[in-house]
């Protein structure tokens, strides 16, 4: 709610402005035909945070916080959403599985209360079945491989309950892979983790290798029977962090068949916002600290009050503005890299989104601005989702392949 | 499950000795017709215990335990539930993994013998399977200790196709009374109630066996659908906790569940359980007695305590137990409530069999047993399975009609 508030606040002064002198706010004819009959995919969202807080968040209704929620999603044509089941990498043993299959129940909830909107989907076909039915198709991927607590079995369950991406790692590092984020210590993936990756192969579920070290990428790659997906990761020769790809890294991915997934948080799009964050980290610690003072353990509090109180600080001139056009200078370096291999992976409620992205009703300014660079509009459908429906099919082919006998 | 996997040195000297009391030819072509061509369906078998250890092969003939195909197929029996199960002491979020290992162990199996298994999740599932020729495969998970407290977990294994729950265990969880234990919840907790409604919604059987009388009176009243034991025996032939009173089972009957007779000798026989006790103490509490020995390992626990009772009968402290004992059973809840109110809930490879029903493949001598008492062939075909159908069906139903609701 604090949120809607500033955001109001900001349209009214200069968000209002910089948005509307920039690029205009009014959609083309073509612009609105083109995102409005296409398949949005987005491949990261961490709504699920506030379905499991207690607090009796629901889809239905516009929501006045938070980015997410069926009528911005019809209102921004989004189509297809990957909910995010993820817990803290600190959390793990069986309590990690436990409370994965809380929040994948809490994901299936929402599906079976809005049966007239959305639709559970677990292949390419689903996607595009709710799509002519008109309805919202809702995925889930798991964000971190701790949660199946180096099971395979547990994995498996997981797969049956309709989960379709692990991303192998979070911030931390997990018993069998390296994380970009955590100190090195098993050299990428070891042997468990690479067995991980094959039986992830056989079920059908994308290796996801946002957040993975380096080496764990190559070692997934080199792993791999079926294509790779960065579900939420942008450039690295855009702006340095360790969660963005290597020009070398998204050629390598493409090269495989997959995809690259653009995550819309600030700190990973905008070098400058970046360099401001690592030139005054007691803004950042002040941040978690009064974060941690509003919201306790509560996740979905976190997310959103952490973006929240990064506005304040850009409001008040401490942290440099982003505007959601990195976003698009980000999808236009991956083209110019290796062809429209790119899609969207925002990060909606669990990241701070740039100005002009507040939430899901904004995505038509992506169709709008990638036509105005004179994309094609085969080129803009792929990336807006036709990509990852081909890797989705691809790897649901794989998995086919290695299951027959 | 109370335990298993006779020694192969008992079980051939019994198998030897039995099939000259009750051979194989005494099977009439009639009971054999009947009998093969019915869904026989069981409600509770422990194997998954073995499937855990990685060693055992279903596919393939095995010279202990109670269950495998060849054996399955011998005995008609083409439907199994079998049971996710760990003691009642395994709680908390590793009660779930270990739940999760067990779901994945039974479908493994299944994935590996797809030629003649089919995981079946509705009554619908069995009859296709009946159709193909295949064995049904079901879950029922022994115990609600599993869920966590969490109903969340619950939906999950319904999603995973876990299709009955045992409310409790040989021990009191959380939110309900066992049958061997102390009462302290009196019945079921609020929660508890939660519980029981919430498998009705998700269309997860609720299984009153191994419960006390009151959790079994408030789980009757609550459930908007029919209720199992999935294998219990009668209380008025043997006094056991673990069985069901006449006016338990009236009552189960009147909404129209089905009690799954127990083939445990300590629960068929009054004359075995008194000795039972004499010699070794309460049935329930011999898990603790071995667990010192075997620590997490299940299969070895069962395979101790068998050879434990293996041991007192062949030094005469505990009598022969014949499985006509079971016929005894079916028939005093038939004359009590129907035939379409009981049914088979063996406890293969988790307990001690009578003698004559050491596998799945004597199940045949059930069916020549009940035509020689006179029972109608649709009798006989409701008690060997369709009466568990039914409350499958019937549980179907109310989950569709709940779930329909806002």
């Amino acid at each position: 709610m604090f949120r809607q508030i500033s955001l109001a606040m900001a349209c009214l002064s200069a968000g209002a402005i910089v948005v509307a002198a920039v690029t205009g706010t009014a959609l083309s004819e073509r612009a609105r035909a083109l995102h409005f009959s296409s398949v949005v995919v987005d491949t990261h969202d961490d709504t699920t945070q506030r379905f499991i807080d207690g607090n009796n968040f629901d889809l239905g209704p516009r929501s006045a916080d938070g980015s997410i929620d069926i009528p911005r999603m019809r209102q921004g044509n989004l189509g297809a959403i990957f909910f995010s089941i993820w817990i803290p990498s600190k959390i793990t043993g069986a309590t990690a599985v436990n409370r994965a299959l809380e929040q994948i129940n809490a994901v299936r909830d929402q599906v079976r209360k809005h049966p007239d909107d959305l639709l559970l989907a677990t292949t390419a076909a689903q996607v595009r079945e709710a799509h002519r039915q008109g309805k919202i198709a809702a995925l889930m991927g798991v964000e971190g491989g701790h949660m199946i607590h180096s099971d395979i079995a547990v994995l498996r369950q997981f797969a049956s309950l309709g989960v379709r991406y692990m991303t192998l790692t979070h911030s931390g590092n997990v018993d069998w892979a390296d994380s970009s984020t955590d100190a090195a210590m098993h050299n990428g993936l070891t042997a468990f983790g690479k067995d991980v990756v094959r039986e992830m192969n056989r079920l059908g579920v994308i290796v996801d290798i946002s957040h993975v070290s380096d080496k764990t990428f190559y070692d997934a790659l080199a792993v791999s029977k079926a294509p790779l997906i960065a579900s939420h990761s942008s450039c690295r020769a855009i702006c340095d962090a360790p969660r963005n790809m290597t020009d070398q890294m998204i050629k390598d991915l493409t090269a495989k068949g997959g995809v690259i997934q653009i995550n819309y948080h600030v700190a990973f799009l905008s070098q400058e916002f970046r360099d401001a964050e690592k030139k005054h980290p007691e803004i950042n610690d002040q941040i978690a600290a009064e974060v941690k003072k509003r919201c306790g353990d509560n996740e979905a509090c976190q997310l959103m009050e952490g973006d929240r109180l990064t506005r304040e600080y850009v409001d008040a001139g401490k942290l440099p503005r982003v505007s959601y056009e990195k976003i698009i200078e980000h999808i236009d370096h991956a083209v110019k890299l290796v062809g429209a291999d790119v899609g969207l992976g925002s990060d909606f409620d669990g990241a701070n989104m740039p100005y002009g992205m507040e939430d899901a009703s904004k995505l038509p300014m992506i169709t709008k601005a990638l036509l105005k660079k004179g994309y094609s509009e085969a080129d803009i459908r792929k990336i807006l989702g036709e990509n990852t429906l081909r890797l989705m099919a691809e790897v649901e082919r794989v998995s086919q392949q290695m299951n027959s006998p | 499950m109370i335990r298993a996997i006779r020694p192969l040195a008992v079980c051939l000297c019994l198998a030897l000795f039995l099939s000259a009391a009750v051979s194989a030819d005494e099977i009439s072509d009639r009971a054999k017709k009947l009998h093969f061509s019915s869904i026989v369906l069981d409600t509770h078998a422990d194997t998954t215990q073995r499937f855990l250890t990685g060693k055992f092969d279903i596919s393939k003939r095995n010279p202990d335990g109670h269950i495998d195909i060849p054996r399955m197929r011998e005995g008609g029996l083409n439907a199994q539930f079998f049971s996710i199960w760990m003691p009642g002491a395994v709680t908390g979020a590793p009660a779930v993994q270990k739940s999760l290992d067990q779901i994945d162990a039974v479908k493994r199996m299944v994935h590996r013998n797809t030629k003649d298994m089919m995981l079946a999740t509705s009554a619908a599932d069995v009859r296709e399977a009946h159709k193909q020729h295949k064995i049904a495969v079901l879950m029922g998970m022994e115990g609600g200790h599993m869920i966590a407290n969490d109903l969340a977990v619950l939906r999950m294994y319904g999603e995973l196709g876990v299709r009955y729950m045992t409310l409790t265990h040989f021990y009191n969880n959380d939110w309900g009374d066992s049958s061997t234990d102390k009462p302290a919840h009196n019945g079921l907790t609020d929660f508890g109630k939660d519980v029981v409604r919430e498998m009705n919604r998700a269309g997860i059987v609720v299984d009153i066996s191994h419960v006390s009388d009151k959790t079994f009176a408030d789980a009757l009243e609550i459930s908007k659908a029919p209720l199992i034991a999935s294998h219990s025996s009668s209380r008025s032939l043997d006094n056991h906790p673990r069985n069901m009173t006449d006016e338990m089972i009236k009552a189960l009957a009147a909404k129209g569940g089905v009690i799954q007779i127990n083939y445990e000798r300590s629960y068929l026989s009054q004359e075995y359980n008194d000795a039972y006790k004499a010699v070794a103490g309460d049935v329930s509490r011999m898990e603790e007695k071995f667990k010192k020995e075997c620590g997490d390992d299940m299969e070895c626990e069962l395979k101790a305590e068998s050879q434990f009772t293996a041991k007192l009968l062949a030094e005469g402290k505990l009598p022969h137990v014949s499985w006509e004992k079971i016929i005894d059973h079916i028939d005093h809840v038939a004359k009590l409530v129907g035939a379409d109110h009981v049914g088979l809930g063996s406890d293969f490879d988790g307990a001690d069999m009578p003698e004559g029903m050491e596998d799945c493949s004597k199940l045949p001598r059930i069916t020549e047993a009940l035509l020689r008492k006179g029972y109608s062939e649709k009798d006989i075909r409701n008690i060997l399975g369709e009466n568990i159908l039914r409350v499958m069906e019937q549980v179907e139903r109310v989950s569709r009609e709940l779930r329909a609701q806002p």
